[in-house]
């Protein structure tokens, strides 16, 4: 059998268990910070606006366009050059996203203005345009807030089963790994300012029903472990299980990483952001289960011990521990 | 092998054979006409793959609650002129004051009747009004909340019949509209170019509303200058973009002391030349009776016809027998005076009576300043609009999208194409790792991409770009399935049991795990499917499809296999598992 971690290797992951939650604090506190001045680039699903995506003759770089529309009295409109990819041989057109902001009745005009101002100087072969999307404002404020409580909802629903499967040690744990997830995820965004729009949102949610199953994984098997040994001390089960299970763990986030990858280098710019996030996150993922969650099942065990003996618990303690539930 | 799994993999196969003919249609050239295959649908395209206009419309309620106030008004006011015993002295609707959503209505009556009004309400109008506020001969009265909420939902569903009556003329293949939320309908229109001319078809009122010109109050040019000069004094100008109704509803409050109350201004557009925007035409102010006479809901039948005279295109009414009625009573109190035909509340045209009209017949014609074509356009459209019904409430484009077809085609195919290749990827990497074991796998992943596929068409679930991806992701979490098992069948392995238990023991203990992580899975996607729209919605479709065929796949389907392979095993006396 090939084995990608040969059985029996240990390494000292709870030992250095420190090193790794600190770098993530760290990294969720410049998320937040970021987040709080820098701010996302939202989408128009989020802020609403005009947006129009326009295929144009090579010729027509992004200053000539925007000559062409400020001539044409659209003059605040942000431009930018959507990379293709994967095209051979000499660029015979691209392709242009053109956003623009402001109440409902001059996003129509601009929608419109966009078509007439290209319209007047090319024929009609030599454009095309590829997609018109027009979110009011209200709309736009609208999806947002339903946006952000998906994903509040999405995590209390996790949240209430891994407690019902698990016990409160793991809990906390999953949720607060599924919440570094997708706090590092939005982090990503927010520092290479990519779009952030529905599909993206879409692709978060994706992320926080997968992720999770990672940390189950390993939360079964240190269940298991401290089953089978009773007296193990906590840190030296969840060590040998994070261990045992790390073959597992990687393999199941490389598969999925390699269908995910064949979407971000050959599905076209459409799909190439949802594909991006859903590789940063399935990384991630895979890293805070390892990692993360685990290090909080340790933390939250003494924790609880420490409530209920009033002094500070012995690491060697012997734990208490719910039965397997039988699946027959 | 054993009967068991002989029944088993029979199963097995028939569903693989019922998924095949689901599929078949889409993937194979087939003319859905001809064919004589059992099953005859192609998989449903979202708006991102076809091509085409989705629209969010709110609708606006406030309107609908002022004119069933006003009705209502109208009705007591009735009530009170036939039951001379109830004292009703005067009602009045008002909304002055109130919530836009929440217009009044206050009835003044004789405070000796207080107990007979009282029961009188009560017997006739509990169920639709509520009391707000009393004193000695006055009652206060609004629309009660059940009465709210029927009102809610019986304009949503009325708008939606319009809308798709209006649709159907337009000629769409499949539309699709529906409401979302409270107050909010959606409408896709897959394979639609032309996105102002639906718009225009979809977004216009189309109330049609038949007024006199209250000439006796004031003639024409005193209209026009007393609304100049409120313009001037009030600095009211009508700008380019703004919404007409808004700008009317300014006007007449700036007005609201120089005319009589029963009284409006409403404007009407002058003819452009030939080439112009017809919307930059001047606006002139007309005063009008408020009540309408006749309306919309008395028309049978709009046609374009011909005018006899120039031969220009117009739109020909005929109203039902009631209208009918309707119409030459007021023709014939009015001989002589003017009649405002308002649609969408502009003036289209102001026709004098000559004589009274018995037969319900009534024509308009349209502007003369255009081309044949446009003006023949503009006809079409009026009839259609008008004969699918007015609006029972005014609609406001919230969100529009518009996707080009090249868009759509050129994203199937990149999408199927890199799908095609993430699975090629992770079959690779399957086989690579548990060699027959991953062969097994990498069959019951060809499975399960195939049940997607029909259990998306037999459900009419909505493919979408997303949804592309979606299954590619099913893909890659599936794997996650197999490799959960074959862990655990390599660790029971290494434990020291023989290939039978081992894989009985792989499969059990695998079993709880695979399950939780399926239904974390469907949790997230769930409330993604209760959240989203469009794309997105095919997208958490998708995944939920995903997930159930993974765990038929996963756990029926490879363990059927296994079994097989076991015994195979066992029939060459070899000991080892190829994993």
């Amino acid at each position: 059998m090939f084995e990608i971690i040969k059985p029996g290797t240990t390494f000292d992951i709870v030992g250095k268990r420190h090193v790794f939650v600190w770098g993530s604090i760290i990294a969720i506190a410049i998320t937040f910070a970021l987040f709080f001045t820098k701010g996302l680039n939202y989408g128009i699903d989020f802020t609403g606006g005009a947006e129009v995506q326009v295929k144009l003759p090579a010729s027509w770089d992004t200053g000539k366009l925007r000559a062409e529309l400020e001539a044409g009295g659209i003059k605040h409109a942000k431009i930018q050059e959507i990379a293709l990819g994967g095209e051979t041989g000499a660029v015979t057109e691209r392709q242009y996203l053109v956003k623009a902001q402001g109440d409902e009745n001059s996003l129509k005009a601009i929608s419109q203005g966009v078509q007439d101002i290209i319209g007047k100087t090319l024929k009609a072969g030599e454009f095309e345009m590829m997609r018109v999307d027009v979110v009011g404002p209200a709309a736009g404020a609208d999806l947002r807030k339903r946006g952000f409580l998906s994903m509040v909802y999405a995590l209390i629903c996790i949240l209430l089963y891994v407690t019902l499967r698990f016990d409160a040690r793991y809990s906390p744990g999953a949720v607060l790994a599924l919440f570094h997830d997708t706090a590092l995820t939005v982090g990503f965004f927010v520092i290479t300012q990519k779009q952030f729009d529905l599909q993206i949102l879409a692709a978060i949610l994706a992320l926080i029903g997968y992720s999770n199953n990672d940390t189950i994984i390993v939360f079964d098997r240190v269940r298991e472990t401290l089953h089978l040994h009773p007296r193990l001390s906590i840190e030296q089960a969840v060590n040998k299980a994070v261990n045992e299970t790390l073959g597992r763990t990687m393999l199941t986030s490389l598969s999925t990483f390699l269908s995910v990858f064949a979407l971000w280098a050959f599905g076209g710019a459409v799909i190439r952001d949802f594909a991006v996030t859903l590789m940063f996150g399935i990384a991630v993922g895979t890293y805070s289960s390892v990692f993360i969650a685990s290090s909080l099942v340790i933390f939250l065990t003494h924790y609880m011990e420490k409530k209920k003996t009033g002094a500070p618990g012995k690491p060697k303690k012997q734990y208490q521990v719910r039965p397997e539930p039988k699946f027959q | 092998m054993s009967r068991d799994w002989w029944l088993k993999f029979s199963f097995l196969v028939a569903v693989c054979i019922g998924s095949a003919l689901l599929v078949y249609p889409t993937v194979g050239k087939v003319d859905l006409e001809k064919t004589k295959l059992p099953f005859k649908q192609k998989i449903n395209l979202g708006l991102d793959l076809q091509g085409g206009v989705y629209m969010v419309l709110g609708v606006d309620f406030n309107r609908v609650f002022r004119d069933n106030v006003d009705r209502q008004a109208a009705g007591i006011e009735q009530a009170g002129k036939d039951k001379a015993d109830l004292g009703i002295k005067s009602v009045k609707a008002i909304r002055e004051g109130l919530a836009a959503d929440d217009p009044h209505l206050v009835v003044e009556f004789d405070p000796a009747q207080t107990q007979k009004i009282s029961d009188w309400l009560k017997n006739d109008y509990s169920w639709t009004l509520r009391r707000v506020a009393e004193s000695s001969g006055k009652i206060e009265l609004g629309i009660s909340s059940q009465f709210r909420e029927k009102i809610r939902s019986d304009t949503i569903t009325q708008s939606i019949e319009v809308v798709r009556n209006r649709i159907d003329e337009f000629g769409v293949t499949e539309p699709v509209i529906t409401s979302q939320g409270a107050d909010r309908l959606v409408v896709e229109l897959p394979g639609v170019k032309d996105v102002e001319r639906a718009k225009e078809l979809i977004g216009r009122t189309a109330s049609l509303e038949f007024k006199m010109l209250a000439e006796t109050v004031m003639t024409e040019p005193q209209v026009i200058q007393m609304v100049e000069e409120v313009k001037r004094s009030q600095n009211l100008e009508f700008k380019e973009g703004d919404k007409l109704s808004a700008y009317t509803a300014k006007i007449n409050e700036a007005v609201k002391s120089k005319i009589p109350e029963n009284t409006e201004i409403v404007f009407g557009r002058e003819e452009v030349m030939p080439g112009a925007d017809p919307r930059s035409g001047r606006l002139t102010p007309y005063l009008l009776y408020r009540k309408a006479d006749v309306t919309g809901q008395e028309l049978q039948d709009a046609s374009v016809g011909f005018n006899p005279d120039d031969n220009r295109p117009e739109v020909d009414f005929t109203l039902n027998p009631r209208g009918a009625v309707l119409f030459e009573k007021m023709s014939g109190e009015n001989i002589g005076k003017s009649m405002a035909i308002v649609l969408d509340n502009i003036v289209h045209s102001v026709p004098r009576f000559q004589t009274k009209i018995p037969n319900g017949r009534v024509r308009i014609t349209l502007g003369g300043n255009r081309s044949y074509d446009q003006v023949q356009k503009e006809a079409n459209d009026l009839a259609i609009v008008l004969r699918a019904g007015a609006l029972p409430a005014q609609l406001d484009f919230l969100e529009q999208r518009v996707i080009g077809p090249s868009l759509g085609a050129d994203s199937i195919k990149k999408g199927a194409m890199a799908s095609m290749i993430g699975t090629l990827l992770v079959f690779l990497f399957v086989l690579f790792y548990y060699r027959l074991s991953g062969a097994i796998a990498v069959v019951s992943l060809i499975l399960n991409v195939l049940f997607v596929l029909a259990l998306l068409v037999s459900l009419e679930a909505t493919l979408t770009l997303p949804g592309i991806a979606g299954i590619a992701l099913t893909v890659g979490i599936a794997v996650d399935s197999n490799v959960v098992i074959y862990e655990r069948i390599r660790e029971e392995l290494r434990a020291g049991k023989r290939p039978g238990g081992a894989v009985e023991a792989g499969f059990q203990k695998a079993f709880r795990t695979i399950l939780d992580a399926n239904i974390t899975n469907a949790a997230a996607s769930i409330v993604l499917m209760v959240y989203g729209t469009g794309p997105i919605k095919g997208f958490a479709v998708t995944l939920l499809i995903g997930i159930v065929t993974t765990l038929f796949t996963a756990v029926f389907v490879c363990r059927l296999m296994f079994d097989a392979y076991l015994k195979r095993l066992e029939a060459r006396n070899a000991a080892t598992l190829s994993i």
